[in-house]
């Protein structure tokens, strides 16, 4: 059984998201916005199977984030299918403590590429009864989940990422270390 | 000689009987003079350990809240007799489904809260919801068990509201952060500071008369309209029950 969840733990972990994404803790929070949650998953993911397996995942995750969202006419899925391709063609950095900061640093890009096509579908959307300065206030969310997604990426990428190669069999990282 | 004594001993101010007199003079005209205060502030005194109680209180305020009571269900009644001629919506006759939130996002785009009432308690698409406060959102997608309510922040949310002091109707939308803003199509409306927003009377979604917020702030007119910035009176990030009301046609 323990061998079975180590095996499909990132379907498990994947499973997963849509709960945490609705758990979403209020001790978590930075000005009341919390993490990005699915980028956590896909950082990892992307970068171990690549950029095909990175757009097909991006596109699953964003499918099912949309359908759990209240809002029917913006969407997720351009941001996390972007992400995830971008996120593929990643190398694995071989310095663990670079790499902690890497994804730190890789995540809050990818939140701030995710966050902004979302603000430009809602821009674009009500461009014609406001003017485009009218949701401007709201900018703000874009930096405080950039923030606070950034600063919890090293911690739970590395430790996804490690699961992910534990489940995998390293043959990946092993082929990088050799190369 | 004698009779000089006598006299002088007679005199109106050797007697203590009429110096009693005088001062009883003296009282009656202070008294007069003063409108019976020293009356009233005496009897203050006395009557104070007998003053209504809290008992008297109670029986007095429940007679008011009866009063209010009975004025309430006729007021409704007529509300409802006047909806129905002019085809508006109106509540449900039918009694409010109180709920707990199991699940809250109030940051970022993603404004919603998840109940625990669905489709099994007889939750409807389209019902809204309240909470201490005020009006919080209305019911967007329901499952068996849950039901999702998109909350009057969320940039999806567009409710019809008005301000009963001037009249006015305007449409209050969500930005994505906790202000929403009302957007009142007419540059001349007199809006202020402190004023209180509810549910528009001409709403086809929503009753009428809900609180909603309040106005925090005025923005500079644009083009033909003009736009306030709106504090929310139902916190959704502080409450766990709300009350999810049916909307009849």
């Amino acid at each position: 059984m323990e061998k079975y969840l180590k095996k499909k733990i990132y379907i498990i972990s994947f499973l997963f998201i849509p709960i945490v994404y609705f758990w979403d803790p209020d001790w978590l929070e930075f000005l009341g916005v919390q993490p990005y949650w699915p980028l956590f998953w896909l950082l990892p993911w992307s970068m171990i199977y690549g950029s095909i397996d990175g757009l097909i995942v991006g596109l699953f995750l964003g499918m099912i984030l949309d359908s759990v969202s209240p809002d029917s006419s913006f969407t997720q899925i351009p941001g996390l299918v972007l992400s995830g391709i971008w996120f593929g063609k990643l190398s694995i950095s071989s310095n663990g403590f670079i790499a902690h900061f890497r994804y730190g640093l890789i995540c809050s890009i990818a939140c701030f590429l995710c966050n902004s096509l979302y603000f430009f579908q809602i821009l674009i959307k009500n461009l014609s009864d406001n003017n485009i300065f009218f949701y401007f206030s709201s900018i703000g969310n874009i930096f405080a989940q950039v923030f606070i997604t950034g600063l919890l990426a090293p911690l739970l990428c590395s430790l996804l990422f490690v699961l992910f190669q534990k489940s995998r069999g390293k043959d990946k990282l092993i082929r990088f270390i050799n190369k | 000689m004698v009779d000089i004594r006598r006299i002088s001993t007679n005199r109106w101010w050797h007697k203590k009987k009429n110096w009693g007199l005088f001062i009883f003079l003296l009282f009656l005209f202070f008294v007069r003079i003063s409108k019976g205060s020293l009356y009233k502030d005496l009897y203050f005194l006395i009557s104070k350990p007998f003053w209504p109680g809290q008992f008297q209180r109670e029986i007095l305020t429940k007679s008011v809240e009866q009063e209010f009571f009975i004025k309430f269900k006729q007021l409704e009644k007529d509300n409802k007799r006047l909806r129905e001629i002019l085809s508006l919506k109106r509540l449900s006759d039918s009694e409010s489904i109180s709920a707990t939130v199991i699940s809250r996002k109030t940051g970022s785009w993603w404004r919603q809260i998840i109940l625990n009432k669905g489709e099994k308690d007889g939750v409807e698409v389209g019902s809204f919801v309240v909470g201490p406060g005020g009006l919080l959102g209305r019911v967007n997608n329901t499952s068996l068990f849950t039901s999702s309510v998109i909350l009057l922040t969320s940039p999806e949310s567009k409710v019809g509201v008005w301000i009963e002091r001037i009249q006015s109707h305007g449409l209050l939308v969500g930005l994505g952060n906790d202000y929403p803003k009302a957007i009142f199509y007419n540059k001349e409306v007199n809006i202020e500071v402190g004023d209180i927003l509810l549910t528009s009377p001409a709403s086809t979604l929503l009753p009428p008369n809900i609180p909603v917020g309040i106005i925090q702030s005025v923005d500079e007119e644009l083009q033909a309209k003009k736009t306030a910035n709106i504090l929310l009176l139902g916190k959704p990030q502080a409450i766990d029950w709300v009350q999810i009301l049916k909307v009849a046609i």
